[in-house]
């Protein structure tokens, strides 16, 4: 039987020695998607190489504030997410189940953004197949918002951990590497908006 | 919760709603003067803002330097090759 | 009471070497003889493609031969696996029963490809180019647009080793992660249906390119790394062996 800490994990304060957040396998997972991410990048921006009128034209078209005040909800749950594991490791754990709830909410929140963004889109018969700036707005907005999708997961897995007494050493590993996952899902998009939504 | 918000990462978090709004100002400018500058400091800005997420949000400060340069690297190269492909590509 | 079994590790290495034979043989048939990696462009009209098979129909007639025998090492290999899978488990083997169920279809899908195309390859200078075109988009269909059981089974394999309650795991637990990245990965084939040319097309980077090399890759991987599993238990101390479950 796996033992159980009944102590708070150290606030990371009262450490000075380095530590892999949650643990190597999260790492392996999240340099690897930020990778393949980068290479979507990158193909964006050789395709608008290639197509520059078409590609800022078509970028005119595309909602700004919704994307501005995606960028602001994803920010504030990762805040959230950060105080969620300091209380955790100062083992207010209410209060730390608030914080994830919050979090979640705040995707929430992204998806209804994004599904208000998509229909103006749709309506405006912007598809996927309707030119090449269309296309990759639509699959990498798309494959982000499906890693979203997975962190709201992950986060509700959070939820479950912060209720339990005491976590043993691989919830931590978990609640630090499922916060990790949640902030990649920022970062992404903090690359995503700029580069898809304003750079011309 | 003022004990949780007093760690570096919330002064952090300011600085990356800051430069959010910069960068939206930037972008949404109107007017037909060539927008290539902006569009540097917005990739510029959005680069900055991944390494502070990955250094205070996700604690790579603290990480083994491995980790963390791996992760440092990854800002470095994606940022530079971005801006290459857009300014030469 | 647990029982104690042998793993056979001269019959488990074996099945985990069948699916190296597997890439080997996908890569001098499919890729040399019949030339098709990477896939034929899906925007090829009907004629052109039949061409394709008029010239080249007797290495696609041999190379499929060839296929079929292989792709049946798809089931042996991924049985090496769940074996492990099962020793992971405790209790009732949802996860097994899974991986066997998800697996044991998972050699019909390959071996399809290569029965498919020798179809096409009996008769191509008589069969409709239009017929032609729509089976061996068929084909491509069957090699990508199938991702998900696939991807299910990769998962599986990670909560296999996540939820491992043997001392020490019989895998390291970096290894779920790498399964349910590839897992991710590979779900862009799912959009060749859209596309009849660039990125997501069956022949573009994007669905064709990336998912491939991930999924044979993470054979190849998943192939050493249960290789390096299988020599753990044979230095394993005997009242050290992990608990079956009891089916």
């Amino acid at each position: 039987m796996q033992s159980t800490t009944t102590q708070p994990s150290p606030l990371l304060a009262a450490t000075k020695t380095k530590r892999i957040p949650g643990e190597e396998g999260v790492w392996i997972f999240i340099l690897g998607d930020i990778s393949v991410f980068a290479v979507f990048f990158t193909y964006y921006l050789v395709q608008r190489g290639k197509h520059v009128e078409l590609f800022d034209l078509a970028q005119a078209t595309l909602n700004k504030n919704f994307g501005a005040v995606n960028t602001v909800f994803l920010l504030i749950s990762s805040l959230f997410v950060v105080l969620a594991v300091r209380a955790m490791r100062a083992a207010e754990r209410i209060a730390a189940q608030r914080l994830i709830v919050g979090a979640f909410f705040c995707g929430v929140a992204f998806i209804i953004v994004k599904t208000f963004e998509y229909s103006e889109r749709i309506a405006a018969k912007q598809i996927p197949t309707t030119n090449g700036f269309y296309l990759l707005y639509f699959v990498l907005t798309g494959l982000h918002l499906f890693h979203l999708i997975i962190g709201l997961g992950v986060l509700t897995t959070l939820f479950f951990l912060a209720r339990r007494t005491g976590l043993s050493k691989h919830q931590w590993a978990f609640f630090e590497g499922g916060a990790c996952f949640w902030h990649m899902v920022d970062l992404l998009w903090l690359v995503l908006f700029p580069l898809i939504f304003l750079v011309r | 919760m003022t004990a949780l918000l007093r760690t570096p990462a919330t002064a952090v978090w300011v600085v990356l709603i800051t430069a959010t709004a910069v960068s939206w100002t930037l972008g949404t400018q109107h007017g037909t003067h060539d927008h290539k500058l902006a569009s540097v400091i917005i990739l510029l800005i959005a680069f900055i803002k991944v390494r502070l997420v990955g250094m205070y949000f996700m604690e790579l400060r603290e990480a083994p330097n491995v980790l963390r340069g791996l992760f440092e690297a990854y800002c470095l190269i994606v940022c530079t090759l971005l801006l290459g492909v857009f300014l030469f590509g | 009471m647990a029982k104690k079994m042998e793993l056979d590790s001269g019959l488990a290495k074996a099945a985990i070497w069948s699916g190296i034979a597997l890439i080997v043989a996908m890569i001098v048939a499919q890729g040399f003889m019949m030339h098709f990696i990477p896939p034929p462009s899906p925007a090829l009209s009907a004629k052109e493609l039949a061409q394709r098979f008029i010239e080249r129909r007797n290495e696609i007639r041999l190379g499929c031969l060839i296929q079929c025998i292989f792709w049946s090492f798809w089931a042996t290999w991924c049985m090496a696996i769940t074996i492990f899978i099962r020793k992971m488990e405790r209790g009732w083997p949802i996860l097994t029963y899974s991986s066997i169920a998800l697996q044991g279809g998972g050699y019909v899908f390959f071996i399809l490809i290569p029965m498919t195309w020798g179809v096409i390859a009996f008769r191509p200078e008589s069969l409709d180019p239009a017929v032609m075109q729509i089976m061996n988009d068929w084909v491509w269909f069957d090699f990508l647009f199938t991702w998900p059981p696939f991807a299910v089974w990769m998962a599986v394999i990670g909560l296999a080793i996540i939820k491992d309650h043997n001392v020490p795991t019989l895998f390291p637990r970096w290894v779920a992660y790498l399964n349910f990245w590839c897992a991710i990965l590979i779900f862009p084939a799912g959009l060749i249906v859209f596309f009849h040319d660039g990125l997501f097309a069956y022949n573009g980077i994007g669905a064709f390119w990336i998912p491939f090399a991930i999924f044979f890759g993470w054979m190849i991987a998943m192939s050493v790394l249960t290789l390096q599993a299988v020599d753990r238990q044979k230095t394993r101390p005997s009242e050290n062996q992990p608990e079956m479950a009891s089916v």
